[in-house]
């Protein structure tokens, strides 16, 4: 008997399997109650409403989203170069600093970003109450840290032989520093920037949800009153609203040349800088801690909270992680290789799209109206959200892929989905089941989102305890949130390893 | 060591991981001896110009410059030496007359590096050295990796001559070049490059070679086998055998 053999393109494939179980589960679930609800809410999508009070909600909310949305991103992109640049071995080789300094400034960062903005907004909220700038801060502290990530991971690819070259010129070592990160940080600005002001918008959104303003709150309380026309309206125009931004941000050079530019942008750090932390320095000394009066509270507190249901909590936070990351992985090129004809495209893109944009309690709560709530529901919403991601990059990688191969093979009478597989898919999987590495960090923080609208896993405990101020089970619930993250990432960072 | 002597390895051996790279080496170069040092490849060469200009320390011995122990020297005092690596070591998303500013980092403070990057520094002494190594001034606000080969080198080059350093450390710097611009290039390295500065130090140059034919402009040559060296003598005594017992 051959033995199987896995490579990349079956590894990418691999994880579907999970339906299985997930598939059984939902189907013992269903329910006929909301199926009406749910064909109603999928009509609406064709016929949004639209009048003049609409219009005008729409915009007023819109304004609230892409201000919290633009200055979170101006912040956390300004500050996670800055804590990029510290946490990268570059830093440490120039000033001859330790290591153990760039460990522990990595670990903080790590439990950081480990922690969703929206269990960072809710937290918040509970201290100092519902406010327009929790929104920001929620964003920026773990998008701080996420960015400081993507910065220092570019910043360890500066050639080690082009630092021995200036280090040897004996510059200061501010210009050695500044002239070996100056272009891996301005190519790191280009090609994430548009992908992190996308997320700040979403996170927004989702941020809305949980009321703190904008465009979100708005499609929570038109999905409360089931107003499904009035919910179509506002996310058809936060569509429009990440098109545009995408648009605008393509149209902006960032060259360097110019000096105008330059003066510009290097004005717009700074300005943002010292606003941030003149900002900061108002927003702790001119709060009431509403909720939270002091840290002793914490110790005061008790915890109802068992072992062994503590431990199903976590179990579960990590079979929802496991479910979504498995669709989130095999979906995408499953779906594009079967339905690999140009007009199925376009359809896949239209609806990776809606996945895109349709916050995830959103998807949850409308997949609720058929299903009862359980961990399947929430991993198959979780799932479907991160696949319309996954499938973005795949549909980017293969279009602009050399088709050479793909050609020959159907040349040779290959069916068209076997040469899909083999002349093209086959070449981008590695980079691929990279990517969805990357991308499983981000699920495993997600799951708070879904946890808490979806009663599941410890995101829905986060909330049972911050709405009882048991700040001794928000601890610990935290801890093990920031556990597993930890663990996830340091998991999928040797995954990438070996992918890359 | 005499007082002429400007750079001095003493008892120096390099370890990496299980191989000895260097093998208790002793060398004293006086101020305006033009050095070729030559040797098969992997013989310790690199390894050897990478322990005078300070960039790997040694497992055993000591450097000294200027009568001075490395560690003991501050940034100016070690800028004296200016290096052009045999794998250049340029930075490939900065322009080539970036690239040749960058010699100036040492002599300069932030604000120029700033400058530099942003495009908006003078670029007057940089375009000085890139003509004397003639490169064009179509490729001066190129990116590196849109360049030949023998223009990254020349760039290399000029960012060593900008530095107007009293001590030249080249690793096969003829390399990729024509001969019409070896010759170029050679004169440029060998001779006093500065002689319309007020620098009036000789400069002293230890050049890693290959080619044979190079070695009239030398005063001395330096044979190194397996990380030891073989001969040390002066160009007009080497001999056919020297030459068999390094290759």
């Amino acid at each position: 008997m051959n033995k199987l053999k896995l490579n990349y393109t079956s590894l990418s494939f691999l994880p579907i399997l999970v339906c299985i179980p997930l598939g059984y589960q939902l189907i013992n679930n269903i329910h006929f109650g909301g199926f009406k609800l749910f064909q109603d809410f999928l009509i609406s999508a064709f016929n949004p409403k639209i009048d003049n009070e609409i219009i005008i909600t729409v915009i007023k909310r819109l304004n609230e989203t892409i201000l919290i949305g633009f200055f979170s991103w101006l912040v956390s992109i300004i500050f996670g170069a800055i804590f990029g640049i510290i946490s990268s071995n570059i830093f440490y080789k120039i000033f001859n600093i330790p290591n153990f300094f760039y460990l522990i400034i990595r670990f903080f960062l790590t439990i950081i970003r480990s922690i969703h903005e929206v269990v960072w907004g809710i937290l918040l909220m509970q201290i100092y109450g519902i406010n327009f700038s929790i929104g920001i801060i929620a964003i920026c502290i773990p998008y701080i840290a996420v960015n400081s990530k993507v910065f220092a991971e570019q910043l360890e690819t500066i050639d080690y032989k082009s630092f021995e070259s200036i280090n040897q010129i004996n510059a200061p070592k501010f210009s050695s520093l500044l002239t070996l990160i100056w272009n891996p940080i301005i190519n790191t600005f280009k090609n994430f920037g548009l992908y992190r002001l996308e997320c700040s918008i979403r996170s927004t959104v989702i941020l809305g949800l949980f009321g703190i303003g904008g465009i979100g709150t708005s499609i929570f309380l038109s999905f409360q009153t089931l107003n499904f026309r009035e919910l179509w309206t506002y996310l058809w125009s936060l569509a429009i609203l990440i098109i545009l931004s995408g648009l605008i941000f393509k149209k902006i050079k960032f060259n360097t040349t110019n000096k105008i530019l330059s003066i510009f942008f290097i004005s717009v750090f700074f300005i943002t800088i010292l606003f941030s932390f003149s900002y900061f320095l108002y927003f702790i000394f001119n709060n009431n801690f509403e909720n939270f009066n002091s840290v002793s509270s914490l110790f005061k507190s008790s915890s109802d909270l068992g072992l062994f249901d503590f431990l199903k909590l976590i179990l579960e936070t990590i079979i929802l992680s496991l479910l979504s990351t498995g669709i989130a992985i095999s979906l995408p090129p499953l779906v594009i290789g079967i339905f690999n004809k140009n007009t199925s495209k376009i359809f896949i893109k239209i609806f990776a799209f809606l996945l895109r944009l349709i916050p995830t309690p959103v998807i949850l709560l409308t997949l609720l109206t058929f299903n009862n709530p359980s961990v399947s529901l929430a991993a198959l919403t979780l799932g479907l959200h991160n696949a319309g991601i996954t499938s973005k990059l795949l549909f980017t990688n293969l279009d602009s892929q050399d088709k050479r191969n793909y050609i020959a093979m159907k040349s040779l009478g290959i069916s068209k989905k076997t040469s899909w597989l083999l002349g093209l898919f086959s070449q981008q999987a590695k980079s691929y089941l990279a990517y969805c590495a990357y991308r499983s960090d981000i699920i495993i923080r997600e799951t708070a989102i879904v946890g808490v609208i979806g009663s599941v896993g410890l995101g829905w405990q986060l909330q049972e305890s911050l709405s009882s101020f048991a700040w001794q089970e928000v601890t610990l619930v935290l801890i093990a949130y920031s556990s597993i993250a930890i663990v996830g990432e340091l998991i999928n960072g040797k995954i990438k390893n070996s992918l890359t | 060591m005499n007082n002429n002597t400007v750079l001095e390895l003493e008892n120096i051996s390099y370890k990496y991981k299980n191989d000895l790279i260097l093998n208790k080496v002793n060398l004293q170069i006086n101020s305006g001896e033009k050095i070729a040092l030559l040797g098969k490849s992997g013989s310790g060469k690199t390894t050897l110009i990478s322990i005078l200009n300070g960039t790997i320390k040694p497992t055993q011995g000591e450097v000294k410059l200027f009568n001075k122990s490395f560690e003991e020297l501050d940034r100016k005092q070690k800028s004296k030496i200016t290096t052009i690596w045999q794998d250049l070591r340029l930075i490939e998303d900065l322009s080539a007359e970036q690239n040749v500013n960058c010699g100036l980092l040492a002599e300069n403070n932030f604000y120029f590096a700033f400058k530099n990057l942003l495009n908006i520094s003078s670029f007057k002494k940089a375009h000085k050295y890139m003509k004397l190594c003639r490169l064009h001034t179509s490729i001066y606000d190129k990116k590196i990796r849109k360049l030949s080969g023998g223009q990254k080198q020349r760039v290399a080059i000029a960012r060593s001559l900008i530095q107007e350093s009293n001590i030249l450390l080249a690793d096969e710097p003829f390399n990729n070049l024509d001969p019409k611009l070896i010759t170029t290039i050679k004169n440029l390295l060998l001779e006093n490059v500065y002689k319309n500065n007020t620098k009036k130090s000789p400069k002293t140059a230890l050049v890693a070679l290959h080619r044979l034919d190079l070695l009239n402009d030398f005063d001395k040559v330096i044979g190194i086998r397996d990380g030891k060296i073989f001969f040390n003598i002066k160009r007009n005594n080497l001999k056919k055998i020297h030459l068999e017992e390094i290759f």
